[in-house]
């Protein structure tokens, strides 16, 4: 064996191991480009993990991101009132012109039932009060109701009686703040033998019509009008003829309120 | 048998009106000073023997002159609570003279008078302190510490129903 076989045999004895393994990792160096730059075969392997990650984070969302959005919209309220008025603006003003339109929709149907008996009714109604044909047919849409009514007590502001259609917060409370509210406004204005007479609160009113000793406050929804107004005032004189302040008469007069609200 | 009363409490401002009020009626207590404008309305229901009287308390805002509070919120009031800060002696130096004025004004109302903030005092020596000035104080309360709160109203209920 010449030098130079010597040579070739000694470098095959101690390289082949180290070529093995380059020629190794050279393979799976292939294998590994090929699944990076093959859709199919990264998305099989990427995949589940992400749809892990997904699932995780949909879990955590109320308790991790819950807390920090609402911090968040807390510390930058105007910001987001700002943000939010024009759309909300927008969608209020679509709402408003959409109830217009079928308003509109429903005034004309009624006028153009121009030979029911309803139609010559409102027509005699309007002709004989002065009131246009419009304003009834509008107020016959928005019917007046009574929803709440209160005998309270002058100065002390106790409830002598009530009658409600619906279950009420706390009634000696309103009656209660509904007479410190009137003292307020009427000791301010300081003039003698004048009273608050109603309070506008968004749908509705709360009429007050005074006596000597105790006033009524009655809630109103949908269209008070001076003909509702008079019709009301009128009732309350009536009722207001029963009442005396001795204990005897509360139970009656609360029959009598809850007939008028049920009327 | 049901009843209702109206009660006010009058007093300095920072007496501890609306703190007393909190506490008899939801009894909480908070450090936080938040002045009453105008007028805010509590009510709770007690017992006195066989009534269930509800007491509605208007807790007014403080006037160092009890002229000077409306009169209009004063009307109809069964039961005033007359309340001093005893750390503050502007709070009580013209209590006999206002008490006076309530029992003209209002003679039919019943008063009970209480000395709030009484953790913050030695009970003892303030007592002496009064007798010096003659003024006679009902009770010595603390509505943080909670300390004679619910007798307090208890009383002024029960004068109002005994006419006492």
């Amino acid at each position: 064996m010449t030098d130079s076989e010597k040579l070739i045999k000694l470098k095959e004895l101690l390289l082949s191991e180290d070529r093995d393994f380059a020629q190794n990792i050279l393979q799976k160096l292939d294998s590994l480009e090929d699944t990076v730059n093959t859709h199919e075969k990264l998305s099989e392997k990427v995949n589940p993990i992400i749809d892990k990650k997904i699932d995780t984070f949909v879990e955590e969302i109320p308790t991790k991101l819950g807390p920090v959005i609402a911090d968040a919209l807390t510390k930058s309220q105007d910001k987001v009132v700002e943000a939010l008025f024009p759309i909300i603006g927008k969608m209020i003003k679509k709402y408003i012109q959409q109830e217009i339109k079928a308003l509109s929709d429903s005034i004309n149907s009624q006028v153009q039932t121009t030979f029911s008996i309803k139609t010559w009714q409102r027509k005699v109604k309007a002709i004989f009060t002065g009131v246009s044909e419009k304003e009834i047919i509008l107020s016959e849409m928005n019917q007046t109701s009574v929803e709440q009514i209160f005998v309270i007590e002058k100065g002390s502001g106790l409830i002598i009686s009530s009658a409600s259609k619906q279950e009420s917060i706390d009634e000696d409370m309103i009656a209660g703040m509904l007479t410190a509210i009137k003292s307020f406004v009427e000791d301010a204005f300081k003039k003698d033998q004048q009273s608050l007479e109603s309070i506008q609160y968004e749908l509705f009113e709360i009429h007050i019509q005074n006596f000597t000793s105790y006033y009524f406050a009655v809630v109103i929804s949908g269209g008070f009008d001076a003909s509702f107004k008079n019709k009301l005032e009128n009732k309350l004189f009536d009722i207001a003829s029963h009442i005396k302040t001795d204990a005897v008469d509360k139970e009656h007069i609360t029959i009598k309120l809850t007939e008028f609200i049920h009327e | 048998m049901n009843s209702s009363k109206k009660v006010v409490l009058v007093g300095h401002f920072g007496v501890g009106k609306s703190s007393l009020m909190r506490r008899f009626v939801q009894n909480t207590f908070s450090d936080n000073y938040i002045v009453t404008i105008g007028v805010h309305i509590l009510k709770k229901e007690i017992k006195i023997e066989e009534l269930n009287l509800t007491l509605v308390i208007w807790d007014i805002e403080g006037k160092d002159d009890i002229q000077k509070v409306r009169s209009s919120y004063l009307l109809g009031t069964s039961g005033f609570i007359y309340v001093i800060d005893p750390t503050r002696s502007q709070t009580y130096e013209r209590f006999n003279e206002e008490i006076d004025f309530l029992k003209t004004t209002y003679p039919t109302s019943k008063i009970v008078s209480v000395a709030n903030k009484s953790d913050l005092i030695d009970i003892e020596e303030f007592k002496k302190l009064l007798e010096q000035k003659n003024i006679s104080i009902d009770y010595f309360a603390s509505a943080k510490e909670g300390i004679e709160v619910e007798n307090l109203f208890q009383t002024i209920g029960l004068k109002m129903v005994k006419n006492v």
